[in-house]
């Protein structure tokens, strides 16, 4: 056995690679629950590709068949229906993981130097995973589907000058119609491998400058730190098993409960069905989209560059950020700051849910009055956590020397 | 403090679970091993039921079974007359026609030729009676057995049964 | 404890205190929101929400009703096929639902298809649209493509108007006119919304008129007349073949072909989680040991 690893090791040093990166590879010995959410998201993806290339042998991308054909894995195909709902629901548990694993990173510092690439390659990750999203809930050809599709391509026509050809040039004719389909399919085959090429740089420059902490201190001491293997392998795998029986029971007691009825209905472009929502997931950024409608024909870029701007604005947020420390654990201002943008993102969702002309208290407010408070609030985040720490308004507790 | 008996325990707690956690992996994989296997809607296409009581005695129809077309003859009596004699001759492929047909009266053949694949032609062509596959000049006699020409074995005979009188069943359930 | 696990202890306990704390003020905002709203999409719409069901196929354990399945099934190729199809259940299936080859060639046969054929509809679509506006829509997953599910299927098919409900609206709209009292009678015999007297009289007026009222179709009035009644359908196994009774069996079969594979799933389900809790269980325990020896 060893003789044959000394053989490889000679021509691929694959024993080096496991100690200095597993074995032996430092790693923070406090971090807490809130640090496993990293390995589920590589999990979920790994789950999502390989249920979604089985799932694309039996699929066809065609306007007047696609819905049959989704039918028809639910079905007839072997476990086609285990394959289908594992994932449906898998994404979003992808993105109910990665929103996890987003906050943790901006509660406990994680995109402070010398971590801002790591960060940004998440955002990166996070974009494609949204359009990958987006690109394969048009794929069964339902009402939501044609819709969501239709809706969300027609941002791109508030783009000034080119955007109506723009659009026309996206959907392939007229409408979104089987050439939409049909390249919305090859994108969605393709994106999630570029997806898992920028995990591996994610992972890389998260190995180049070692993992942030609770605390959000470097690490001074060896007594600080205890190899990744066997602690958080196994301690990942316990989070694996919890993670696993949650997603079990959504596939196979409630598979549907992400789902919209009106995706059962065939698309039909002669009719919208009376109430069209995206998937949960983007619900705050449509909330954002639409709270932008006070600007007359300005309305709809402002409202797209609005919600591009909600996710843009995540790349500066290391430099917005002054503080000498790193962890919201000692830093009471930007905590409470921090849990506002969290119910923020919460109830802007739920703005987004309802529809746009809905009100609350018997009429008397609108919740576009609530969607465009929540708006100002998302962004107003961002700069008051620059205001409070570059103008030095906020003061820090105490930070321990070592872990 | 770790003792000895600690320390094995937690090996073999440690190799269950690695073994727990691998037969696990092995199942999640068998849905997907699975999905390859011939849908529902491709078995139900798995036998093809022929009305066979409105062939009149020398008639031929061509049905459909699994995507491969099969010939369903009603014999004459001349024609099970002509098979019968051919039995003790001296075949490419030796095979009695009471092996053949299970009822002397229907002769039921997959109507691919065993050279290349063509489908020969319906009853009564060639120098024997049979089928002619227009391709190569394959010569059947009309047990469906080859007697002349490049192909190596007689055409085959589907798994077929009679439901009943009138009711013939290709393929197997 | 010692002294050093005391300290660890009382950390914990903090720790999950303050998560308490937060996910309380996350909760408590949540619900005051959801509070506030006046209800949803189809409350506003003017139709009452559809009562729950007891159906026994719902849950973990929850198993279809053979006997209901079977004579759903009968409801559904007798009556439903007349107009809409089912197009994604083949005649030969129903052998899964006890019935026999013979019976599904009958069946297949009283409606002129073989039984590998599906079950649609022999009305042509065209005709249909000239004659109710609309194509019936396929009924395979019609459980499963409204909100509300099974029990909206099942209010629809009992929600038109009956005898007493036009017997009712004739002699509120005799005057012309809707007083309070009856309009407090009439929103709580048609689930219509007493507070606008204006509304709730045109709506008598199309019922009496002659148009498909339904207290549970959003808008309340419904291209398809009331498609069961009693005795619509003659069954053989001594089951009272009353309105509600069809429509309970009927629902029961259709929310069997919006999903042939639910029980297999639910079944395979039990079996894997179980596994899950058991592999998980170990798992924490190997974790618990190697993280012994981290202080």
């Amino acid at each position: 056995m060893s003789k044959i690893m000394e053989w490889v090791d000679a021509r691929l040093p694959v024993t080096e690679l496991l100690k200095s990166q597993a074995t032996e590879y430092p790693t923070p010995k406090n971090l807490n629950y809130w640090w496993n959410f990293g390995s589920l998201a590589l999990l979920v993806l790994i789950i999502m590709i390989a249920t979604g290339l089985f799932l694309a042998m039996h699929y066809k991308a065609d306007a007047n068949q696609s819905f049959d054909v989704v039918e028809h894995i639910m079905r007839d195909v072997n476990y086609g229906w285990l394959l289908r709902y594992a994932h449906a629901n898998g994404a979003s548990f992808f993105f109910m993981v990665v929103y996890v694993h987003i906050l943790r990173g901006m509660y406990y510092g994680s995109y402070r130097q010398p971590r801002e690439i790591l960060w940004w390659f998440g955002i990166i990750i996070f974009f494609m995973m949204m359009g990958t999203a987006f690109m394969g809930y048009v794929l069964p050809w339902g009402q939501m589907s044609y819709w969501g599709a239709a809706v969300i391509t027609n941002l791109m026509s508030a783009i000034p000058v080119i955007g109506e050809d723009l659009v026309v040039w996206i959907w392939g004719g007229f409408s979104v119609g089987d050439p939409t389909l049909n390249r919305f399919f090859a994108l969605h085959f393709l994106l999630p491998l570029v997806i898992f090429g920028v995990v591996i740089l994610h992972l890389w420059a998260l190995h180049a400058v070692h993992s942030n902490n609770p605390d959000g201190i470097d690490l001074h001491d060896a007594k600080d730190s205890i190899p990744f293997h066997p602690y958080y392998t196994i301690k990942d795998f316990y989070g694996y098993g919890i993670f696993m029986i949650i997603f079990c029971i959504f596939v196979f007691y409630a598979p549907n409960f992400f789902l919209e009825p009106d995706n059962y209905i065939p698309a039909n472009p002669m009719q919208t069905p009376a109430h069209i929502v995206p998937e949960w997931y983007f619900l705050p950024f449509y909330a954002i989209l639409r709270s932008i409608d006070f600007l007359g024909s300005f309305s709809k870029l402002a409202g797209v560059l609005a919600m591009v701007g909600a996710i843009m604005i995540l790349f500066v947020l290391p430099f917005l950020d002054r503080s000498p420390v790193r962890s919201f654990r000692y830093r009471p201002l930007s905590k409470q700051l921090f849990w506002i943008f969290v119910v923020d993102c919460i109830v802007l969702g739920w703005v987004g849910y309802n529809p746009a002309d809905a009100t609350i208290f018997n009429g008397a407010l609108p919740l576009i009055i609530i969607g465009r408070t929540c708006t100002a609030i998302y962004f107003g985040y961002f700069f008051l956590l620059w205001a409070i720490t570059a103008l030095d308004i906020e003061k820090h507790q105490p930070v321990p020397k070592s872990i | 403090m770790v003792t000895e008996s600690d320390e094995s325990r937690r090996d073999f707690l440690t190799l269950a679970t690695g073994a727990v956690g691998a037969a696990g992996v092995a199942g999640a994989a068998w849905p997907f091993v699975k999905s390859w296997s011939p849908s529902a809607d491709v078995l139900s296409q798995a036998t093809t039921e022929v009305d066979v009581s409105g062939l009149a005695p020398g008639q031929m129809i061509t049905v459909p079974w699994q995507g491969k077309p099969v010939f369903v003859l009603r014999r004459t009596p001349a024609q099970i007359e002509a098979a019968r004699k051919a039995d003790n001759e001296a075949l490419p492929d030796p095979a009695k026609d009471a092996d053949r047909a299970k009822k002397p009266e229907y002769l039921v053949l997959l109507a691919l030729c065993t050279h290349l694949g063509c489908v020969p032609q319906p009853i009564g062509t060639g120098n024997f009676g049979g089928f002619l596959c227009p391709c190569h000049g394959s010569h059947y006699d009309t047990s469906g057995r080859i007697r002349q020409g490049p192909a190596p074995k007689n055409l085959p005979v589907p798994h077929y049964e009679f439901k009943d009188e009138k009711t013939l069943v290709i393929g197997k359930v | 404890m010692n002294c050093q696990e005391v300290i660890k202890f009382r950390s914990v306990v903090k720790r999950v205190s303050r998560m308490v704390r937060s996910a309380a003020v996350l909760l408590v905002a949540a619900a005051s929101l959801t509070a506030a709203v006046p209800g949803d999409a189809q409350a506003s719409s003017g139709a009452a929400v559809p009562p729950k069901q007891p159906w026994s196929f719902l849950g973990v354990f929850g198993q279809f009703d053979q006997a209901a399945l079977k004579r759903g099934a009968q409801v559904a190729v007798q009556s439903c096929l007349t107009c809409h199809s089912i197009k994604y259940i083949k005649f030969d299936q129903l052998r899964q639902l006890g019935f026999s080859e013979l019976e599904v060639k009958a069946m297949a046969e009283g409606t002129g298809r073989t039984k590998k054929d599906p079950l649609t509809s022999s009305m042509d679509p065209t005709a249909a649209k000239e004659s109710f506006g609309v194509v019936p829509p396929d009924l395979s997953l019609i459980t499963k493509a409204r909100k509300g599910y099974e029990d909206y299927v099942y209010g629809i098919l009992v929600g038109y108007a009956s005898d007493s409900d036009l017997a009712l609206a004739n002699r509120v709209m005799a005057d012309g006119k809707i007083g309070a009292e009856e309009a407090k009678e009439v929103a709580s015999a048609l689930l219509l919304d007493g507070h606008y007297p204006d509304k709730m009289a045109e709506t008598l007026k199309r019922m009496i008129g002659g148009e498909n009222f339904n207290r549970y179709f959003p808008g309340n009035f419904f291209a398809m007349p009331q498609p069961l009644m009693d005795g619509a359908v003659a069954y053989t196994d001594g089951t009272e073949n009353s309105k509600v009774q069809l429509a309970r069996d009927v629902v029961t079969f259709l929310a069997w072909a919006a999903e042939p594979t639910q029980m297999e799933r639910k079944s395979l389900g039990i079996k894997v989680i179980l596994y899950l809790v058991v592999l998980t269980i170990m798992l924490y325990a190997v974790k618990r040991r190697i993280w012994a020896k981290v202080h």
